[in-house]
């Protein structure tokens, strides 16, 4: 479904280290796939180069064998971004019906598939208020429903989980759910390594833009007492190699 | 054949659906912008002031009213695409709503195009408030004549979508404030053409090479001025104004194509 192929980004602008250096990976149709890192260790540069948001310096990047920067690859992917902005003088009505129709979806249906995500997250009350009134949580939300506008078969969500309260977390756990129950494949970064352990099929540990480690959550955690555990281990032997 | 002819049709439709739609969210976002308001507010202080003009000129109130409210729309229109041409895109890359157009099956191209379009149609809206009044104010002192009038203010409105153009271009590589300052400036040598040409004529010839250069490199803007024509009841060649609208999409499509370029690159 998405295969990361030798992935190299540096920014030209940047101390020359790379943000992203000869990272692999694939992911097959129906998987969450979790992305751990410290801050600053390349995970919304990855996600970013995935959107085609940012080019790589070198490497590529395909989903269903199109090249992801592609309106094509475009049309069969929904995106949550790090803190998403919208436009604050749409409502979320709007907003969802601008989603649905720059993903081709006719009028009827992209208000249908509105009304129906805004009841799904959790925005059913707020269709018709302003995106300026709403919280950090609300946008979180409203992110997700654009995400899914499209019905993609692949999601790619950064810091999902960020800002939500205990129940917005609960909840979203179990869309996650949900969608792996109906085959979509899931791409997500997150530093919350208990709800990383509880819905990833496989985890990748990246620091300084660099894999150490990727498999299952059991799998990474080997012998130590959790996947915290586990993860700060892994950084730290790399900071300190 | 005719399915590939319809299937290039359907992708068509659909590539021009994506930038009316684009448009229309540009449209939303500058109508709703306060400053805009205060604009079109400020319109309707100038046709009053205008009137007081008119009314203190010794025997040439039509030509004053005439003269100073076409400049005052010119003026005004000019405000606002130098200000928002040169505020969209970088406002769509501060607020990183440029994340919720480029993650969907849009390209880049039909981002820009989207984004001109809304101006475009903000600038159209702005234009025909200001020219309703205007012509309210030339029928109410009986000197209206309709179509004349009409095609001097649509050669505003092309000017005006030409410098959205260039406002584009600029803002797709350079901060606002840059944009604006060298939007500005390449409308101010744009409205000295003439002027520049026959300092050209006079020069020595390292400054005649220069401000020829200059002269055939910055748009004419004097071109789409049918002001003078409108105020002294001059006829105009219809062929003059077809060679002006070809100007006007000639030199729309080099910028437009040189944004595109720029925003190609982009990385956001």
């Amino acid at each position: 479904m998405l295969n990361i192929s030798r992935l190299n980004k540096t920014f030209s602008r940047g101390l020359g280290s790379p943000a992203v250096a000869d990272l692999s990976i694939t992911l097959s149709q129906g998987e969450v796939f979790a992305l751990l890192g410290p801050n600053g260790a390349g995970k919304t540069t990855i996600i970013k180069l995935i959107t085609g948001l940012i080019r790589p310096t070198s490497g590529q990047i395909t989903i269903n064998n199109l090249p992801s920067s592609s309106t094509a690859a475009k049309q069969i992917t929904g995106y949550l971004p790090e803190q998403p902005q919208f436009y604050r003088y749409l409502n979320t009505k709007e907003l969802l019906e601008l989603a649905g129709g720059l993903f081709g979806l006719d009028r009827q249906t992209a208000s249908r598939r509105s009304i129906e995500l805004a009841k799904r997250v959790g925005l059913a009350a707020d269709l018709k208020r302003s995106i300026g009134q709403f919280s950090k949580g609300m946008h979180q939300r409203l992110g997700l429903a654009v995400a899914l506008i499209n019905d993609p078969p692949l999601l790619i969500l950064d810091e999902p989980l960020d800002g939500l309260d205990p129940i917005g977390r609960a909840d979203f756990k179990k869309l996650i759910l949900e969608l792996k129950g109906r085959g979509k494949t899931i791409f997500f970064s997150s530093h919350i390594l208990a709800d990383v352990a509880e819905i990833g099929d496989r985890v990748a540990i990246i620091n300084r833009g660099r894999l150490l480690k990727i498999g299952s959550p059991a799998a990474i955690t080997g012998g130590q007492k959790s996947l915290e555990l586990a993860f700060v281990g892994e950084i730290n032997n790399d900071n300190h190699a | 054949m005719t399915t590939t002819l319809k299937a290039l049709g359907g992708r068509l439709r659909g590539q021009i659906r994506l930038i009316w739609l684009i448009g229309l969210n540009t449209f939303k976002e500058t109508i709703r912008d306060r400053i805009l308001y205060l604009i079109v507010v400020f319109s309707i202080i100038v046709i009053a002031a205008t009137l007081l003009a008119a009314s203190v000129s010794l025997g040439q109130d039509v030509r004053v009213i005439k003269s100073f409210g076409l400049q005052a729309m010119l003026f005004l229109l000019l405000v606002i695409t130098v200000f928002s041409g040169t505020q969209l895109i970088w406002r769509e890359i501060e607020r990183q709503t440029i994340y919720f157009i480029l993650t969907k099956p849009v390209s880049r191209e039909i981002w820009l195009l989207g984004k001109y379009l809304g101006l475009a149609l903000t600038v159209t809206l702005v234009g025909l408030i200001m020219g309703t009044e205007f012509l309210i104010l030339l029928k109410v002192k009986g000197v209206l004549e309709l179509i004349p009038t009409i095609a001097t203010i649509c050669f505003i409105l092309l000017e005006s979508y030409l410098v959205i153009a260039i406002s584009l271009f600029f803002s797709s590589f350079a901060a606002p404030l840059s944009s604006a300052i060298y939007t500005f400036l390449v409308v101010l040598v744009g409205h000295s053409s003439s002027t520049l040409w026959l300092i050209s004529q006079k020069a020595s010839p390292a400054i005649k090479y220069l401000l020829e250069t200059i002269y055939y490199l910055f748009p004419n803007l004097e071109k789409f001025n049918l002001r003078n024509e409108l105020i002294y009841g001059l006829t105009v060649d219809r062929a003059q104004l077809l060679a002006v609208l070809g100007y006007f999409v000639g030199y729309s499509l080099v910028l437009l194509l040189l944004a595109l370029a720029a925003a190609r690159r982009g990385e956001y």
